[in-house]
């Protein structure tokens, strides 16, 4: 398996089981390979928009994962996880493939609100926007 | 892509931001489009990212057909 698919896997299930992206120094102390192989395959991977990077090269998304805080807190499977979107916040609960709370609050008003996934299917009172064009998502991913 | 309230708590959000209103989805039909888009498992060597066309063949099961989700 050529290193990319290596450090994609580990990524991943690392943050599924783990509920935390990891950090350059993680995945390369896991896979047993220098950081700096591990810094130009993310760069590859985000390249090919499989991640997002933050400034310093370390992962900002691995969607639907963020590693940093957001307004979509999902708790499953006995784990916290940051969602990048609402969107994301679901798609936590479809990669993982179990049961969800997603804690959020209204784009707008910032009223708390809570969706839930149980059974395979989602209960929550409020809908989903989204604001910019499929064909443009890529162009600013961060603020999409 | 936000959570709202309601479609009023959108317009508002919208008009703050000077944008035009996008697409409103129910949680139901975004919990398929993430069951559909996240579903498969990134773990696998086997995955890869849709093609331009897979991703039109999702959103038009889907029902997502207006030029909003066009992606050309």
């Amino acid at each position: 398996m050529s290193l990319d698919l290596q450090v994609r896997a580990h990524v991943y299930d690392a943050t599924m089981r783990g509920g935390a992206i990891p950090r350059i120094a993680d995945v390369a102390a896991a896979l047993g390979v220098p950081a700096e192989e591990i810094r130009e395959s993310l760069g590859r991977l985000a390249t090919g928009r499989v991640l997002v990077l933050q400034g310093d090269g370390e992962i900002l998304m691995a969607n639907p994962f963020s590693a940093v805080p957001t307004p979509f807190i999902v708790a499953a499977g006995g784990r916290l996880y940051y969602g990048n979107c609402i969107w994301d916040a679901l798609g936590i609960a479809a990669m993982l493939r179990c049961d969800a709370v997603v804690d959020t609050s209204c784009g707008d008003c910032g009223t708390a609100a809570r969706v839930e996934v149980r059974g395979g299917a989602v209960r929550g009172d409020g809908i989903m926007h989204f604001a910019i064009r499929a064909r443009d998502w890529w162009k600013d991913i961060v603020f999409n | 892509m936000l959570f709202f309230r309601s479609e009023e708590h959108v317009d508002r959000w919208c008009a703050s931001w000077h944008l035009g209103r996008g697409a409103v989805l129910s949680l139901e039909t975004g919990w398929k489009l993430a069951e559909a888009w996240y579903g498969p498992d990134r773990r696998d060597p086997q995955w890869r990212r849709r093609t331009l066309e897979e991703t039109e063949a999702l959103f038009a099961e889907l029902g997502f057909t207006s030029e909003f989700w066009s992606l050309r």
